[in-house]
C-alpha cells in the first residue's frame, strides 16, 4: 500500500490510527481537510488531529468506515454500537459529517 | 382542485374540506395519487438499517438510542442539534413516552412537533417549558392539553409559533395564557371551540402575528375587532366558519398587510366583500362556497394585487363582468360550479397572465373557449361537464404552455382530438368520457411527457393499447371502459413509472393480468376490481412492496386471502378491498 493511499488520524490521547485514505473519506469532514485547495498541513501530511475526540471512539468511527464501504459494496451487515458510547459517538459524528 | 385531474367531483369536495373520509363508493375510481399523499402521515420508506442507501454513522446512535431509551436519563450533555434529532426520531417512530420524555427536559430543544401524538397531557407541557428560551414552534394539536398546561407557556418568551388545532379542553379563559407570548408569528387553532369573541381578546397583544388560522371555529363571531391592532398579519384562515357573517370582515377592513384571506364556505355575502376593498396587498381570496353574487365582482375588481381568486360554488351568473378584466395580475381563477357562461368569458381575454382557469361544471360552449385563445401561459385548464365539444378544440391549440387539461364529461370526440398533439407540455389529460375510443387516442401519441392519463369511461379496446408505448412517463393510468383483456394488459406491463393503475370494470381480466402487472414494482395502488381475477393470482402481486391500496372488489378474492398476502409479502398495504 502507498503511502499516499493511507491517512494518520491522530486522537485526543494521541493514539495514531493509520487507515486507508478512501476509508476516511466517508467523514465529510475529513474529506475537505484532505482535498482542499492550499498547502494546510493536514493536505500535506495526510495527518488529522482530533484534540476532542477520545482513542476509543476514534476507534470505533474508524470501523464505521471501513464499515461504511462494505455496506456500500453490498454486504449489509449490523453495526455494533456499545450504549455507553452512543452519546459521545453522536458528538464525533456530527463534528465529522459521517 | 383545480388540475385534481383524477378525481371525481364528489372527492374534489371531500379534500377541500380536508376530511379523511376514504373512497367509499364500490366501484367509483381510485382517487387522485395525491389522496393517497395526503391521508398517510408517514412516508414508506423507513430509514432503517440494512435496506439500500448506507446509514450514517449519526442515523445509527440514533437508532441505538430509539431503541435503549428506558437506559438514558438525560440527553441534556448533547449539543442542541443532537438532542433535537434523537427527539424527532423518537416522535416519528412513536416511541416517545411520559417517561422517556423526562430525559429531554432542560435540551433547549428549538422545535416540539407533537401534533396528532397519542397521550400528550398537561404534564408534558412542564418538559415543553423546560427548554424555556430556545424554544421557537410547538405543535399540540388533538392533545388534551387544559388550560393550566398552556399557562406554562410563559417560560418560553420566545415562541414563534404555535399550534393547538382540535382541542375541546381549552376554555377561552385558558386562551390567555398566550397573550404574553409576543414573539409569535404563526398562530393556528383549527376547529377549536374556545375562540370566542372574548377568547380572541388574548390575540390582541400578539402584535407580530403573521399567520393566523381559525379554520372552522365557530364561535369567533363578533371577536374579529381584537385583531385590529395586528399590523403585520399576512395571512388569515376563517375557512369553513359559518358563523363569520359580513360585520366580521368590516372589523379586519384597515389591516392592509393582509395578502391571503381563505373563507372558503362562511356567511360572507356581497357586503362584506365590499369591506375588503381597502386591502391592496391582498394576492389571494378564497370565497368558494359563500353567497356571493356577482354583485361583489366591483368590490373584488378593486383587489388590483390578486393572483389568486377562488369563486367556484358561488352564485354567479354573467352580469357584471366587464369590471373584471383590471385584475390583470390574477394567475389562478376558478369559477367552477357556478351558472357562467360563454358571455363572461369575453370578459376574460385580457388576463393574460392567468395560468390556471377552472370553469367546471359551468355553462362553457364551444364558441366561449374562443376567448381563450390569448392565454398563452395557462398551465392548467378544467373544462369537465361543460358543453364544451369537438369544435371547441381548435382553440386550445395554441396553449402550448398547457400541462394539466381535464376534459372529462364534454363532448369532444375522437375526431377532434389531434388538435391537442401539438400541446406537448401536456404532463395531465382527463379525457373520461363515453364516447371517446381508440381512434382519438391514436391521434396522441405525440404527447409523450404525459404523466396521467384518465380514460376512466372511455371505450379503449386491446388493439388501442398499443398507442400507451408512447407514454413511458405516465404515472397514473386509468382505462375502466369494460373493452380489456389480458391482451391488452401487455401492452401496460412495461410501463415502468406507473405508480396507480386503474383497470377496474374490465370483467374480462383474469389472474393472467396480475401476473404481467407483477413487474410494475413503483406501483402505489392498484384496482381491478369487478373481473375474473382469483386467489390464486394474488401470488403474483408479491414484487409490488410499494402497494399500499388494493381494490379487489366483486372478483373471486376475500379479505383474508388480501390479509394473507399483506402479511407474507406486502407490508405497505394499508388500504384493501374487500375489506
Amino acid at each position: 500500500m502507498r503511502k499516499e493511499d493511507m491517512v494518520k488520524l491522530i486522537s485526543a490521547e494521541g493514539f495514531e490510527f493509520v487507515i486507508d485514505k478512501d476509508a476516511a473519506m466517508v467523514s465529510q469532514t475529513i474529506n475537505n481537510m484532505l482535498t482542499s485547495p492550499g498547502s494546510f498541513a493536514e493536505t500535506q501530511h495526510g495527518e488529522v488531529t482530533f484534540p476532542e475526540i477520545s482513542t476509543t471512539i476514534l476507534e470505533k468511527i474508524c470501523k464505521y468506515f471501513y464499515w461504511h464501504l462494505q455496506f456500500a459494496s453490498g454486504k449489509e451487515t449490523e453495526f455494533p454500537i456499545e450504549p455507553e458510547l452512543t452519546l459521545e459517538l453522536m458528538m464525533a459524528a456530527n463534528y465529522l459529517h459521517t | 382542485m383545480m388540475g385534481g385531474i383524477c378525481s371525481r367531483k364528489r372527492e374534489q369536495l371531500v379534500i377541500e374540506n380536508g376530511g379523511c373520509r376514504g373512497v367509499s363508493e364500490r366501484f367509483c375510481k381510485i382517487a387522485s395519487s395525491k389522496w393517497l399523499g395526503n391521508s398517510f402521515s408517514r412516508p414508506i420508506v423507513d430509514c432503517q438499517p440494512g435496506r439500500g442507501k448506507c446509514p450514517s454513522l449519526m442515523d445509527l446512535c440514533i437508532y441505538k438510542i430509539r431503541e435503549d431509551i428506558d437506559k438514558y436519563s438525560s440527553f441534556s450533555i448533547l449539543p442542541r442539534d443532537i438532542s433535537q434529532q434523537i427527539f424527532n426520531e423518537l416522535i416519528h417512530s412513536r416511541c416517545l413516552t411520559d417517561v422517556s420524555l423526562k430525559a429531554f427536559r432542560d435540551c433547549a430543544l428549538q422545535d416540539v412537533f407533537l401534533g396528532e401524538y397519542p397521550g400528550v397531557k398537561d404534564s408534558w407541557m412542564d418538559f415543553i417549558s423546560s427548554q424555556g428560551s430556545s424554544l421557537l414552534s410547538v405543535d399540540i394539536s388533538s392533545s388534551d392539553v387544559t388550560d393550566s398546561g398552556l399557562a406554562l407557556l410563559k417560560d418560553c418568551p420566545n415562541l414563534q409559533t404555535f399550534a393547538f388545532n382540535y382541542t375541546d379542553q381549552l376554555s377561552e379563559h385558558g386562551l390567555k395564557h398566550i397573550s404574553g407570548l409576543s414573539n409569535l408569528t404563526s398562530l393556528s387553532f383549527k376547529k377549536c371551540d374556545a375562540i370566542t369573541a372574548e377568547g380572541m381578546r388574548a390575540f390582541s397583544n400578539l402584535i407580530n402575528l403573521e399567520k393566523l388560522d381559525l379554520e372552522r371555529c365557530s364561535g369567533i363571531h363578533g371577536g374579529f375587532f381584537h385583531l385590529k391592532g395586528l399590523l403585520k398579519l399576512k395571512s388569515l384562515n376563517i375557512r369553513c366558519c359559518k358563523c363569520v357573517t359580513d360585520l366580521d370582515l368590516k372589523a379586519i377592513s384597515g389591516i392592509t398587510s393582509l395578502k391571503e384571506l381563505q373563507a372558503f364556505s362562511s356567511n360572507i355575502t356581497d357586503v362584506g366583500v365590499s369591506y375588503l376593498k381597502g386591502l391592496h396587498n391582498l394576492t389571494m381570496l378564497n370565497l368558494e362556497g359563500c353567497n356571493i353574487t356577482n354583485a361583489c365582482l366591483e368590490s373584488i375588481s378593486a383587489l388590483v394585487a390578486l393572483a389568486v381568486l377562488n369563486l367556484n360554488r358561488c352564485r354567479l351568473n354573467d352580469d357584471g363582468w366587464e369590471k373584471f378584466s383590471g385584475n390583470k395580475n390574477l394567475k389562478v381563477l376558478s369559477l367552477g360550479f357556478s351558472d357562467i357562461t360563454d358571455a363572461c368569458l369575453v370578459h376574460l381575454k385580457d388576463l393574460t397572465n392567468l395560468e390556471s382557469l377552472n370553469l367546471d361544471s359551468c355553462g362553457i360552449g364551444d364558441e366561449g373557449l374562443a376567448n381563450l385563445t390569448g392565454l398563452t401561459l395557462l398551465k392548467t385548464l378544467e373544462l369537465s361537464d361543460t358543453e364544451v365539444a369537438s369544435n371547441g378544440l381548435r382553440h386550445l391549440s395554441g396553449l402550448t404552455n398547457l400541462e394539466n387539461l381535464n376534459l372529462s364529461f364534454t363532448l369532444v370526440n375522437d375526431s377532434s382530438l389531434k388538435k391537442l398533439s401539438g400541446l406537448t407540455s401536456l404532463k395531465s389529460l382527463n379525457l373520461d368520457a363515453r364516447q371517446i375510443t381508440d381512434a382519438g387516442l391514436a391521434a396522441l401519441t405525440s404527447l409523450t411527457g404525459l404523466t396521467h392519463l384518465d380514460l376512466f369511461g372511455a371505450r379503449i379496446s386491446d388493439s388501442g393499447t398499443k398507442c400507451l408505448q408512447y407514454f413511458k412517463n405516465l404515472q397514473s393510468l386509468e382505462i375502466c371502459g369494460g373493452g380489456l383483456t389480458d391482451a391488452g394488459v401487455k401492452n401496460i406491463k412495461d410501463l415502468a413509472s406507473l405508480t396507480l393503475l386503474n383497470l377496474s370494470q374490465n370483467c374480462n381480466l383474469t389472474d393472467k393480468t396480475l401476473e404481467l402487472a407483477s413487474g410494475l414494482t413503483a406501483l402505489v395502488s392498484l384496482n381491478v376490481s369487478n373481473s375474473c381475477i382469483t386467489r390464486e393470482g394474488l401470488q403474483y402481486l408479491k414484487p409490488l412492496k410499494n402497494l399500499r391500496s388494493l381494490s379487489l372488489e366483486s372478483c373471486k378474492v376475500t379479505a383474508s386471502d388480501i390479509k394473507n398476502l399483506q402479511s407474507d409479502a406486502l407490508p405497505n398495504l394499508i388500504s384493501f378491498r374487500p375489506e
